[in-house]
């Protein structure tokens, strides 16, 4: 459990993170999303205790980040940005120096290192150089580094920056394994990374708290206007009459020419009406032959991009 | 402490600085050793250090200070400890003690040199030993001394270049005043080699070294609350 309240954090001239506050319970996968520069590793440098508040509190499993130090960097393994490693050290080397930092005991760091090792798939490469590795080993052994010791938290900062898709999809399934033993925030401004992996969703922008809840709900709660997405072949351009037939239709948009003799239009109608089964009936006697009839789906990027947009008018 | 002085040690041999320094202090050596034991026929093993302090040290411990926190902040890993249980104040002293301990190699080779002059005539082991505990504590200062750069910067050649012109600026200043002679750390070592131990020249030696130790570690926690 993870309480952080009223926190905010200024430098010389800006405030990076103002009067930020929410909480992640145990076992969820929490993600911290903003455009860069939102205050995102601010907020992950602060509960990690690598820099301290100006004002507001943290508290890990119940205890004060400021009062008890000790006990609560015990309990959080963190991947700061950027994947700073020691390059002149091999995998096992610095997963054993990590396990150490984090006070492992004597006897149960080898075991534990190479548990840790064997989880992230750096087995084969234990013994390279971490010079040496590709991006996507680097990145690992830094997520190894931060679950040795078997911390109840784990905080990763961008886990997935630089990665090819392959890379970003393993790693991906890994952090969801974690969420199954461990409490996981992550950051991240890539939208679809977030909905795929976390329970919950909070956003962050220029240091504000702009909304905390699950992706899905996000989605819904932007989503004020029903929208009809439409492949047709229509060779006779009967579409512009559409609008004199079905009353509710608010507007008729060409999204794209597919240049096949068929075009897709973007239909919004209000709300609480669904036209699917009138346009069904009726575009065939208008000799518009259907390809495809689909209600769209606001993506958690529209929500994103609406909240904080939303931010931005309330402010004028 | 014990996790990051052996860290660090290991660092300093898994790069060729390690083996530079050493390399730095055998020439030295070698090279009064040939100047003044050999041409003159001398066993003073005094001043052999006195020597081997004033110009070895000068390049030696900036090369093994220089990166002790830069590399950290400029790598990131630096997040790594700060957010990791350790105090700061344990992560300071096995840094401090990491690069202490790599003079103190140097200065356990040396006594090879002691051996050799005792094949031709006695050594005065009682000075030598002195002049010995006087070196590390000269070496201790200048590294404290270095450390505390490099904690304040991110560019390693900056920290090297700072910690000579801070080394060596007291050599110059005494032709100013005399005044100075007071932050000439080698003024404090000019009585080892005659098998003196001065309190006088300890205490500030000591407390030369406890001072910049202590600097480190207030500016690296207050950082965390500034930055």
């Amino acid at each position: 459990m993870i309480e952080v309240k009223n926190v905010t954090k200024k430098f010389e001239s800006t405030i990076a993170v103002d009067n930020i506050s929410f909480e992640v319970k145990d076992g969820e996968i929490v993600g911290l999303l903003g455009p860069n520069g939102a205050g995102k590793s601010t907020t992950m440098n602060m509960i990690t205790g690598f820099i301290e508040p100006t004002s507001g509190q943290i508290i890990v499993n119940g205890n004060d980040i400021l009062k008890k130090p000790k006990k609560v960097k015990k309990q959080i393994g963190y991947m700061p940005e950027g994947v700073p490693l020691y390059y002149e050290l091999t995998p096992k080397e610095f997963v054993s120096y990590m396990a150490e930092l984090k006070l492992v005991k004597r006897k149960e760091r080898k075991e534990e290192v190479q548990k840790v090792l064997k989880e992230t798939g750096l087995e084969e490469v234990q013994n390279r150089l971490i010079r040496s590795l590709s991006r996507g080993y680097k990145q690992r052994v830094s997520l190894a580094g931060a679950l040795v010791g078997n911390p109840d938290v784990i905080i990763l900062d961008e886990p997935t920056v630089g990665l090819d898709p392959k890379q970003i999809t393993e790693i991906r399934s890994l952090i969801k394994n974690l969420g199954k033993k461990h409490t996981v925030i992550l950051s991240s401004h890539i939208l679809s990374e977030v909905s795929q992996i976390c329970e919950k969703v909070i956003i962050i922008n220029k240091g504000k708290l702009i909304a905390v809840d699950t992706p899905e709900n996000l989605e819904k709660a932007t989503m004020d206007t029903n929208g009809i997405l439409l492949t047709i072949e229509d060779p006779k351009n009967n579409i512009r009459n559409l609008k004199e037939q079905i009353k509710e239709i608010k507007s008729i948009k060409l999204v794209k020419d597919n240049n096949d003799g068929t075009k897709q239009y973007l239909i919004i109608s209000s709300s609480d009406v669904d036209l699917r089964k009138q346009l069904f009936d009726l575009l065939p006697k208008q000799d518009i032959v259907i390809f495809e009839l689909k209600k769209s789906e606001t993506t958690l990027e529209d929500a994103f991009i609406k909240l904080i947009d939303n931010v931005k008018e309330e402010k004028k | 402490m014990w996790a990051i002085y052996k860290k660090e040690l290991k660092t300093y041999f898994l790069s060729p600085i390690g083996y530079i320094s050493i390399g730095i202090f055998m020439l030295m050596y070698s090279i009064f050793f040939y100047a003044t034991t050999i041409t003159y026929g001398s066993v003073d093993m005094g001043n052999l250090y006195y020597a081997t302090a004033r110009y070895g040290l000068l390049l030696m411990v900036p090369l093994l200070t220089m990166r002790i926190f830069s590399e950290e902040k400029r790598n990131g890993t630096e997040q790594l400890l700060l957010t990791s249980p350790k105090s700061v104040t344990s992560i300071v002293l096995g840094k401090f003690f990491a690069a202490a301990t790599v003079i103190l190699i140097t200065v356990i080779i040396s006594i090879v040199y002691a051996i050799i002059v005792s094949f031709f005539g006695t050594v005065n082991v009682p000075t030598m030993l002195v002049t010995m505990l006087g070196f590390i504590l000269v070496a201790m200062a200048a590294i404290s001394i270095g450390m505390l750069i490099s904690s304040l910067t991110e560019n390693q050649v900056v920290a090297a270049i700072i910690t000579i012109a801070i080394l060596i600026a007291p050599w110059f200043l005494v032709e100013l005043s005399n005044v100075f002679s007071a932050i000439d750390l080698m003024d404090k070592f000019m009585k080892f080699p005659y098998g003196l131990i001065s309190i006088s020249d300890v205490i500030s030696l000591v407390s030369i070294t406890v001072m910049c130790v202590l600097i480190t570690i207030i500016l690296i926690k207050r950082r965390k609350a500034v930055k």
